[in-house]
């Protein structure tokens, strides 16, 4: 069993002119929740899309599993959420994991026992015959973590999560990641919600201009200073890292 | 390969929710029955040849709209799912590229045939009522080359949508396909009354350009001259198919290299 949940070696990755991640080295335990924070345009985005395969990096090695992201079968562990996906407005969300499940290559009970059962954690069983288009943003969120559960992953990988979540949502979606931490899944996501990584990570790390400027524990951050996140997060800006 | 096909049932299964879940299908549908069950009907002073004619437009009409499907089908097949972002997730599963494009394309295919069924069998309806023989060999014929060659056009849509943005892409295809139907056969004879440069392109857009021209069928059915040899009618589904499967080879390279 690998010690390692993902790997990410001197990576790099260039569009044109611009480098979106410099030299990036990065991993993830088993069982770890980590936060990758940042600011707008600090290479956080492009690096998940390394992560799971979406792009491959100019330089540098990504692993996942132990094996290369970018072939399909490595990603079979994995439940990706992006920033903010719409799904496909004319179905409805049992019909929405049905399709993912499919493409997972699960088997139809399956796919139904899931389903059943992941529709009740992000309470959309009243809503579920309803068109996706007609859901609000926080609805399409749920949705949007019900298939990147379908298929049981080790791995979750979150872009963003708790963007467009009202207070209420926000405080259900926290509770769920934090059952999901408790079941041993190890757990990747981006976030500007620094409130909420300091409640659910273990560790965080923090990205400025595509370098990795911590990574470590959010006690130590916080230790640093004795300080909430927020302030060390703008401190570890300004400093470009932790001393 | 079990795994490999439940993805791409899965796919199929998508796309042809997808589109017949879209109004404007429906809008398609039923303007073609507004306007064909008329012509197919009319029998203007009990002339055959009239009948004939309005049997041939009929059938024009036909071609005009699987066209159109299967455009606009192709076209926005990969757009929307860039556009809604439904693709990141999509490839976060243990699903190709390959299978991705395979299974959509699939998918397109199965519900531009749908319609293009439903068109034939009103067609086949007037013509039955009209006291007409179309039930033949030719008929069959007529309908496996139109088939393909909406597959064949599904194709250049979804290839041209990744090489150009989706409108031009579209646009490009919707003058090139007719002008090949009505001109394509003509094109060798230009050629041979223009020289140099023009002669070499010419001949080489012959030979390159998609020719729509060799799926039709719509004389030898309006005019009951029966069917092709079979060494023909394998010649043109043979075309079609590797014409197809270029264009899905080309669209496979292009949507690797896509920046996502």
């Amino acid at each position: 069993m690998e010690d390692k949940v993902f790997e990410l070696d001197g990576v790099s990755r260039s569009f044109g002119s611009l480098k979106a991640v410099d030299n990036l080295t990065l991993s993830l335990g088993r069982g770890e929740v980590t936060g990758f924070l940042g600011t707008n345009g600090a290479g956080k985005t492009t690096t998940i899309k390394m992560l799971i395969g979406l792009i491959r990096p100019t330089s540098g090695t990504v692993r996942l599993f132990g094996g290369d992201p970018t072939v399909s079968a490595t990603r079979a562990r994995i439940g990706y959420m992006p920033e903010m996906a719409y799904y496909y407005p004319y179905l409805n969300v049992r019909e929405l994991l049905s399709f993912y499940g499919g493409v997972c290559g699960m088997d139809k009970q399956t796919v139904k026992a899931r389903t059943d059962e992941l529709l009740e954690e992000v309470e959309l069983v009243e809503a579920a015959k309803r068109p996706l288009k007609t859901y609000s943003k926080g609805m399409l969120q749920r949705a949007g973590i019900a298939q990147a559960l379908l298929n049981d992953p080790d791995l979750l990988v979150l872009d963003e999560p708790f963007t467009g979540l009202d207070p209420l949502a926000r405080i259900h979606f926290r509770n769920l990641l934090k059952k999901l931490r408790g079941q041993g899944k190890s757990i990747f996501f981006s976030s500007h919600e620094l409130g909420e990584t300091e409640l659910l990570c273990d560790n965080v790390a923090i990205m400025k201009k595509g370098q990795c400027i911590y990574h470590g524990p959010v006690d130590r951050l916080a230790g640093d200073g004795g300080g909430n996140l927020e302030r060390l997060f703008l401190d570890v800006l300004k400093k470009g890292g932790v001393a | 390969m079990k795994g490999s096909m439940r993805r791409i049932g899965a796919l199929v299964k998508l796309s042809l929710l997808e589109l017949w879940r879209r109004n404007d299908m429906f809008a398609l549908l039923v303007l073609s029955l507004v306007l064909l069950v008329p012509l197919s009907l009319a029998r203007p002073f009990g002339a055959s040849g009239a009948t004939r004619y309005f049997d041939e437009v009929a059938l024009l009409l036909v071609w005009c709209y699987s066209l159109f499907i299967a455009l606009g089908i192709g076209g926005r097949l990969f757009t929307s799912e860039f556009a809604n972002r439904t693709v990141y997730p999509l490839l976060a599963k243990p699903v190709s590229r390959g299978e991705l494009l395979v299974g959509k394309y699939l998918g397109a295919v199965v519900a531009s045939w749908s319609a293009l069924a439903f068109f034939y069998i009103l067609w086949v309806a007037s013509s039955l009522l009209r006291g007409g023989e179309c039930l033949t060999v030719c008929l069959f014929q007529a309908f496996i080359l139109h088939a393909l060659f909406a597959a064949l056009a599904v194709a250049a849509a979804v290839a041209g949508s990744f090489l150009l943005t989706p409108s031009a892409s579209t646009t490009l295809l919707a003058i090139l396909f007719p002008a090949m139907f009505f001109f394509g056969r003509h094109l060798p004879d230009y050629a041979e009354n223009v020289s140099g440069v023009l002669r070499g392109l010419v001949n080489a857009f012959y030979w390159i350009a998609p020719h729509a021209e060799f799926f039709d069928m719509r004389q030898r059915l309006v005019h009951g001259w029966g069917g092709v040899e079979a060494g023909v009618f394998l010649a043109v589904v043979g075309y079609g198919v590797v014409y197809s499967a270029v264009l899905l080879f080309l669209a496979h390279f292009l949507f690797k290299r896509k920046r996502l």
